[in-house]
């Protein structure tokens, strides 16, 4: 997310480039439909050589160790070999718009999801269509529809629409941390309904303890109002809202009543006023030190509450009668347009996505797009990866609430401590957040 | 950008009375190859200043967003936004906060810390004892802001923080939420750019003191002033050259302040620490509103020259009104 924001930063800028989405997938025609076995998509005739591929994961993430396995069980079934080039963000973030034209480019690219980066880079032509190897590996099928929002991309680099560019591998979601020793030291039950949620926050409350752990000056604050938002909404407004499919009211329906309810919430003393100055970071030291009973944020923070806290007892469970949630696929690997060897490339890909690799990601908590969470020995784990299975086959990720329009991240941090610090009504608060958004959405579409 | 800077405050350069005279005659052949030796200096002031600047001016008469997208000419349409755009004239208003945090505070409590040092501490404990504490004082200006940023986060925390923590002790139940609420966040920047810009007035200040000549002190002192008076009457006047320094210094880094905002609060909470340079940042690199940007940061330049030039000539004006006196 903090990445995230600030890449939706830089980049909106090419939106508008209308350069011809070059190469064409040419070929692919060799796989077999498979995506659930490993060597299934890259058997037989196709004999591949050297491939490239760049990515910017730490090595002991989940990311790269499903990358491995993938490497492993492609070199044994191809004959070929993967030459792994470590990158970081940052530097492919700048450089990729000017190497990716050169000829010495990867065949495989790991790069950030969303309309400011791999948006931009396929609006400039510079990544491969995929369209005819997810058809003919089952990428198509394999992957759930609110995963391939960020897998397809259209001619202006907004994503939801258009040809496939990317596929993701992982994912992640908004979620409710809770500490079990609090609940249980204080008689309350943990909830299971919205009513429930609400009636512990209170208990909590008249138990003298703040009950949620927050944070204004960052994401936290503001991903909470999108589920509480999202906690009155359905498709058609994450639709409208995230891919301009439809008005968006900023009045009356969900983000007037998930407001609403958030106002209420910090005016029940749900939440601490000093919020409004403090970092994610803080939040999560907050909690990890067993000083407030929930916590609603990302499934990025799971490995290290998972390893840090000792003191209490971890609980996790989806956001109480929320069908959707903040969340989104992870980072996308793509191949660029002037690689060498898309086809060995797409298999490759086809790897990542097959039961070896996703297996090891559900095992170290990286939330495999297509794995089996009955191979997952860690309890916490399993809580997490079938907590996400859920929402998944629910169809119930909606992105991000900065997401939409360019700089709607400082918008959204700065309209949360409005309200915690009460200086604007929600409907104030709310007004100042529709008119950025109406005119960064009517920047982006030309209306 | 405004790193020119360094050649409008050369103090060997103000003072100097007799410059800009009639050449002689004999010397006139001379002069011209004396151009060759601006030649690196102005390719480098093309270069690094001009072409920058006029490539700002063109943008700001575009509407664009970066990249290879494509720029729509709208002349002035920029500026007309900026003055009905709130964000901007409090970026602004902050500015003159800026002023008081980084000029007018640290060049007052700055006099009289160098007059302290130089005259009871250096005098009366030891001159090795005086630049000690000038070290001392200085010392936030070698810091990297970064690292003082976290460090004055953590301080500030309203939760966790060592002032709280302090506040907590000491009786007070409901402490200030110091970087959270809109009225308290820039008083608390503010208190950090006085700490960071105080070492600085300070070792100027001490310099100067050492070039003013001792035999007036001592004339002074023969005649019966204080040091209250010998301060007022003597070492005021005589390091005002070093007080126009330090001033136009500190005004144009006052008016372009990006680091500390960046670090401690990036313009909140709630936008009421966002100052000019900031919003040029949010515009170019959040918003991707490249032609924008590019106007507050043009305008940014003009009030920060204007404001120069009314400094420079304030001083000329002093010191020829000295001359005259003499």
């Amino acid at each position: 997310m903090r990445i995230r924001s600030a890449l939706s930063a830089v980049a909106v800028g090419a939106l508008a480039v209308t350069m011809a989405a070059c190469g064409s997938g040419n070929g692919g025609s060799t796989g077999d439909g498979g995506g659930s076995d490993a060597s299934g998509g890259a058997d037989g005739e196709l004999s591949c050589g050297e491939i490239t591929f760049w990515h910017y994961e730490g090595d002991d993430s989940a990311m790269n160790q499903s990358w491995l396995v993938a490497i492993d069980e492609w070199e044994a079934a191809t004959g070929g070999t993967v030459t792994v080039e470590k990158q970081t963000f940052e530097q492919l973030q700048k450089n990729a718009k000017i190497v990716l034209t050169g000829d010495d480019v990867p065949d495989v690219m790991e790069y950030n999801k969303g309309n400011g980066t791999a948006g931009q880079l396929a609006s400039q032509g510079l990544l491969t269509e995929l369209d005819d190897y997810a058809a003919d590996y089952g990428w198509d099928s394999v992957l759930p529809s609110s995963i391939q929002t960020t897998a397809r991309y259209d001619e202006d680099g907004l994503m939801g629409s258009g040809p496939w560019f990317g596929v993701p591998t992982y994912g992640e979601y908004v979620t409710v941390y809770y500490n079990e020793e609090m609940f249980a030291d204080n008689g309350i039950e943990v909830p299971t309904t919205f009513a429930e949620l609400e009636a512990a926050l209170d208990a909590f409350v008249a138990a003298g303890i703040t009950p949620l752990a927050e944070a204004g000056a960052e994401y936290p604050m503001g991903q909470l109002w999108y589920q509480l938002v999202l906690h009155h909404a359905d498709r058609d407004f994450v639709d409208a809202f995230q891919l301009f499919d439809g008005d968006v009211d900023f009045t009356s329906g969900p983000l007037k009543d998930g407001t609403d309810t958030l106002q209420e919430w910090i005016d029940k003393g749900y939440i601490n006023p000093n919020a409004s100055g403090l970092t994610a970071e803080d939040m999560g030291v907050a909690f990890i030190a067993g000083k407030y009973p929930v916590m609603v944020s990302g499934s990025w923070w799971f490995g290290r509450l998972n390893a840090e806290i000792s003191d209490f007892t971890l609980g996790q469970m989806i956001f109480p009668e929320n069908s959707l949630n903040a969340g989104s696929s992870g980072n996308l690997l793509v191949i660029p347009t002037n690689a060498k060897e898309k086809d060995c490339a797409a298999s490759f890909i086809d790897t990542a996505l097959a039961q070896g690799a996703q297996n090891k990601l559900a095992e170290l908590g990286g939330l495999p797009v297509a794995g089996d969470a009955s191979v997952i020995t860690d309890e916490n784990v399993k809580v997490l990866t079938q907590n996400w299975d859920a929402i998944v086959a629910d169809d119930g990720l909606a992105f991000y609430p900065d997401w939409p329009v360019a700089g709607f991240y400082d918008q959204v941090v700065s309209f949360g401590q409005s309200l915690l610090n009460g200086s604007k009504t929600p409907d104030q608060a709310l007004d100042t957040l529709g008119t950025f958004y109406q005119e960064g959405r009517a920047d982006i579409t030309g209306e | 950008m405004s790193n020119d800077a360094p050649s409008i405050i050369d103090p060997t350069a103000a003072p100097a009375p007799s410059r800009g005279r009639a050449p002689t005659p004999g010397r006139r052949p001379s002069t011209r190859v004396y151009w060759l030796y601006l030649l690196p200096g102005g390719i480098a002031l093309t270069v690094v200043i001009i072409v920058p600047f006029a490539m700002n001016l063109w943008y700001s008469l575009h509407k664009w967003k970066g990249g290879l997208a494509p720029m729509r000419w709208i002349g002035f349409d920029n500026y007309v936004d900026l003055m009905s755009d709130d964000a901007f004239w409090r970026s602004f208003q902050n500015s003159l906060w800026m002023i008081v945090a980084m000029v007018i505070v640290p060049t007052l409590v700055g006099i009289v810390l160098a007059a302290v040092l130089f005259d009871v501490v250096g005098k009366n404990i030891g001159t090795r004892t005086a630049s000690f504490l000038r070290a001392v004082y200085y010392l936030p200006q070698i810091l990297p802001i970064a690292v003082a940023g976290i460090v004055w986060n953590w301080i500030f925390n309203a939760e966790t923080g060592a002032l709280n923590e302090i506040l907590r002790s000491l009786g007070v139940t409901d402490p200030p939420n110091w970087l959270g609420v809109p009225g308290l966040a820039l008083p608390a920047v503010m208190i950090v750019l006085v700490w960071i810009q105080i070492g600085y007035p300070t070792v100027i200040f001490m310099s100067a003191l050492q070039r003013v000549a001792p035999e007036l002190y001592e004339a002074a002192e023969i005649d019966g002033a204080g040091w209250y008076r010998r301060f007022r009457a003597i070492t005021i006047p005589q390091i005002r050259p070093e007080t126009f320094v330090i001033t136009l210094t500190c005004t144009i880094a006052a008016l372009k302040v990006f680091a500390p905002i960046y670090v401690l609060t990036r313009g909140g909470p709630e936008g009421s620490t966002l100052v000019p340079s900031y919003y040029t940042f949010l515009n170019f690199f959040d918003k991707s509103k490249i032609g924008y940007g590019a106007a507050v940061a043009t305008v940014l330049t003009f009030v920060i020259i204007v404001v120069a030039v009314v400094i420079q000539s304030l001083q000329a004006r002093a010191e020829r009104r000295e001359e005259e006196g003499r």
